[in-house]
């Protein structure tokens, strides 16, 4: 999977969570979570347990602990594929 | 310094689904599990611990500059009165809970609450936190008998806020959920 598929696989799973619809819509891989998409950090969790079911990966406490901006999100899920 | 956290309970129940499986154990650890499960209350329960490790996240960052989401690591604890431990910090939490809502301080010791909350009317949420952020501006200037233009407020490394007047630098916290916000500064 390249980097835009892997985008373009990981959008719909924080869609429901984003509350700025603006950040959302010029999302790269350097768009934070909570700084840009102002998503609520209980709602992070659920993006970790969708990223889980959607790749049928199992993230570590370790791997969550970057998880706030789509490039480390990019990189945990490249790591747990190819691992 | 103080760490501040506030949980909208109408706005949790739509947004979170916490009966999805592995949601809990990603979150809690085994005893704060138990906790929840054996409360009267469950979900009061859980918001109530959420917002503790959140509280308690804000004040270690802003002794030890730095960002990381690893809720679990925060461990709450009540044997020596509300507490919460990450590796080798430990701080105390106090927590007010209303039907509306639930707020909780982390503070290095047991000590007064210094956090007021705050109900929104707008509902946007980029106009809520500058109304937040211009609240705590107002509460700031009034304690040190000031004009609000002598404050600046300023995110340092990582973005954890603060507030510069003159050559001093305050350690603020605010928190925003739902139609509640909470603000809080040191001094």
């Amino acid at each position: 999977m390249n980097k835009e598929e892997l985008i373009a696989k990981l959008k719909p799973i924080i869609a429901p969570y984003i509350q700025d619809e603006e950040s959302f819509k010029n999302l790269t891989e350097d768009t934070d979570f909570v700084n840009d998409l102002k998503i609520n950090s209980a709602n992070l969790v659920d993006i970790i347990l969708d990223i889980e079911d959607a790749f049928d990966i199992r993230l570590e406490n370790e791997d969550m602990e970057q998880m706030l901006d789509v490039k480390s999100a990019m990189n945990i899920v490249t790591q747990k594929l190819q691992g | 310094m103080v760490g501040n956290d506030i949980v909208d309970i109408a706005l949790a129940q739509q947004q979170s689904n916490w009966k999805r499986p592995r949601y809990l154990d990603k979150i809690f650890t085994q005893k704060e599990q138990d906790l929840i499960l054996q409360s009267d209350l469950p979900e009061i329960k859980l918001w109530q611990l959420w917002s503790m490790k959140e509280a308690a996240y804000k004040l270690y960052t802003q002794i030890n500059p730095c960002r990381f989401f690893n809720p679990k690591a925060f461990e709450c604890t009540f044997s020596n009165g509300a507490e919460v431990t990450y590796d080798t910090f430990t701080c105390a939490v106090k927590t007010e809970t209303t039907s509306n809502y639930i707020m909780s301080e982390a503070r290095l010791k047991q000590d007064e609450m210094l956090s007021s909350v705050i109900e929104f009317e707008a509902s946007s949420v980029s106009t809520q936190s500058e109304f937040l952020k211009d609240c705590l501006l107002s509460e700031v200037a009034h304690y040190f008998q000031t004009d609000r233009k002598q404050l600046n407020f300023v995110k340092q490394a990582y973005g954890i806020p603060t507030i510069e007047y003159n050559d001093k630098m305050i350690n603020v916290s605010l928190a925003h959920h739902g139609q509640y916000g909470t603000i809080a500064f040191s001094r």
